[in-house]
């Protein structure tokens, strides 16, 4: 059995206990009043999306983020690095034999953003540098087929094939001679 | 002129020969749309974005400039909010009463030293009558509305009110032992305006006694963090389950009058009240008017109330709830044995160390 003086310093010392918790929590939470918090949470706080008041854009993302894929088809030379690295396999390359057998006509250029994880590997080995991402973010669409982007030149005719490869042979006439 | 409505005899603002129930009626009316409801609104907006700064949100930033004017939105809401249950003599009784406490409790509050409608000597004591009215109504309110979650939400009100008045009586009686007098005039007499003439820095009791009046009107008048009596989780609100528009707004306006009511009366007793530096106090004696005088005291008495209600706000939104069984725990078991400390303690050094 303890002594009352025993349970009255008990009593007090839960008391101080209890005003030093309220006090610490108190003085944990007041840097967050004036936004004076440590790293990268420096000023960052939840937000309405889409914010009026804010009015973030995509612009406003930081430079390196990785958004939706884009395709220059000008400068993509269809070596389909890009198809062969993808992880999750949702690039499709089609290519066919253009005008000059340098020059490689891109059919088919497609990305399934439903498949798409966004890791950027393909980005890092495109070597013209025409696939980058953007900072487009808003991918949401009714059907899982809207998501399929498409940058290709689209298929050509056969018509046009043979046409094609006799404008070619010509070339190549021309220049063996 | 009654001998307890001396002291706003020098305000002289009404023409002579106007009847005393005009002069209080115009009084009362003036403190309840000029003081409590802009000041309801404006502790709301700072509440909700003190406490959204603490939880790394923004909170209201549409109306106005930074928000300001979201609770003006708010009411305006409200009161266009659809009748869900046909008004009866339930409604009736629980407005008239709610309406009757409200506006007979604003009569006793000191607000400058020519600002006091009841200054006589157990002026002090009628903050009870206002503070358990206030209770009363609320837990009247639950019982009438046929509910479970307003049952018990009632039965709680009435709990934390009775829990919380006798530490909190205690404290004021510190006070009352120290001026001499339960009169709100002598007890704003027997400080200053420096903090070091200030109640609560008198004495280390006093000191105690503040923060346990403080903490135990909260309890007395379910005032976050100590509404268990009204949480969510488990009874959905208890007495304001039912409450929507109209009814919310004004049931928030007295909740919001409760905490007003208490945290003034904390500074009154114990951070000076109205106290200006003496030189000040003749400079405007000298150079202006009386109404002067009395609306730069109930300034400071206004300010003083607000950066109280702001820091029993800042325990509030830091800290996480508590039950109302723990409440009324911690009011009789720890509230009520460190008041009659302070009690003595007070008792004890006012006849030892001031002697």
């Amino acid at each position: 059995m303890e002594s009352v003086f025993t349970s009255v310093l008990k009593y007090l010392r839960e008391v101080y206990l209890g005003v030093k918790s309220i006090l610490t929590s108190c003085f944990t939470a007041l840097p967050y009043l004036f936004n004076r918090r440590s790293g990268d949470l420096h000023k960052e706080v939840t937000e309405q999306y889409p914010d009026p008041v804010s009015s973030r854009t995509a612009d406003d993302l930081p430079s390196r983020s990785r958004g939706l894929l884009f395709n220059d088809i000008d400068r993509c030379t269809g070596c389909k690095a890009c198809e062969e690295i993808c992880p999750t396999k949702c690039i499709t390359v089609e290519n066919e034999l253009g005008t000059e057998a340098s020059k490689v006509w891109v059919a088919v250029f497609d990305i399934d953003m439903s498949r798409c994880m966004f890791c950027g590997l393909c980005v890092e080995v495109c070597i013209p540098q025409s696939l980058v991402h953007t900072k487009e973010y808003e991918g949401a669409a009714y059907y899982p087929r809207d998501l399929v982007i498409s940058f290709g030149r689209g298929r050509i005719t056969p018509e046009q094939r043979t046409k094609w490869a006799a404008i070619r042979q010509a070339k190549e006439a021309e220049e063996t001679l | 002129m009654k001998p307890w409505m001396s002291a706003w005899d020098g305000l002289d603002v009404f023409p002579a020969g106007t009847p005393e129930w005009a002069v209080a009626a115009s009084i009362v009316g003036f403190v309840y749309f000029f003081v409590i409801m802009p000041g309801a609104g404006f502790m709301a907006f700072l509440d909700r974005k003190i406490s959204a700064d603490l939880q790394a949100r923004i909170g209201p930033n549409r109306v106005g400039l930074a928000g300001l004017f979201q609770p003006l939105a708010d009411l305006l809401k409200l009161l266009q909010k659809e009748k869900r249950i046909v008004s009866g003599w339930r409604e009736a009784f629980w407005l008239g009463l709610h309406t009757m406490a409200l506006y007979s409790t604003v009569a006793v509050l000191p607000l400058g030293s020519m600002f006091l409608l009841v200054d006589t000597d157990m002026s002090a004591f009628m903050l009870f009558w206002a503070a358990l009215i206030l209770a009363l109504g609320t837990m009247l309110m639950g019982l009438n509305q046929g509910s479970i979650p307003g049952w018990f939400g009632g039965i709680r009100v009435a709990s934390q009110a009775l829990a919380g008045a006798f530490p909190a009586m205690i404290g004021m009686i510190c006070v009352g032992l120290r001026a001499g007098s339960f009169r709100w005039s002598a007890v704003a007499a027997a400080q200053g305006s420096s903090p070091l003439h200030w109640t609560v820095f008198s004495d280390p009791f006093q000191f105690i006694a503040f923060f346990v009046f403080l903490a135990s009107g909260m309890v007395l008048l379910g005032i976050s963090p100590l509404d268990g009596g009204l949480s969510v989780p488990d009874i959905h609100g208890g007495v304001s389950s039912h409450l929507y528009g109209r009814r919310l707004s004004l049931f928030r306006l007295g909740r919001f009058y409760g905490f007003f009511l208490w945290s003034e009366i904390a500074v009154v007793l114990f951070m000076g009240a109205w106290n200006l530096p003496l030189f000040v106090t003749d400079a405007i004696r000298n150079y202006s008017t009386p109404v002067a005088l009395e609306a730069v005291e109930l300034l400071v008495l206004l300010v003083k109330t607000g950066l109280v209600m702001l820091g029993v706000t800042w325990v509030a939104r830091a800290n996480p709830r508590i039950r109302a069984d723990q409440i009324t725990d911690m009011a009789w078991k720890v509230l009520s044995p460190l008041s009659l400390m302070a009690l003595i303690g007070t008792t004890v050094w006012m006849i030892w160390v001031n002697h």
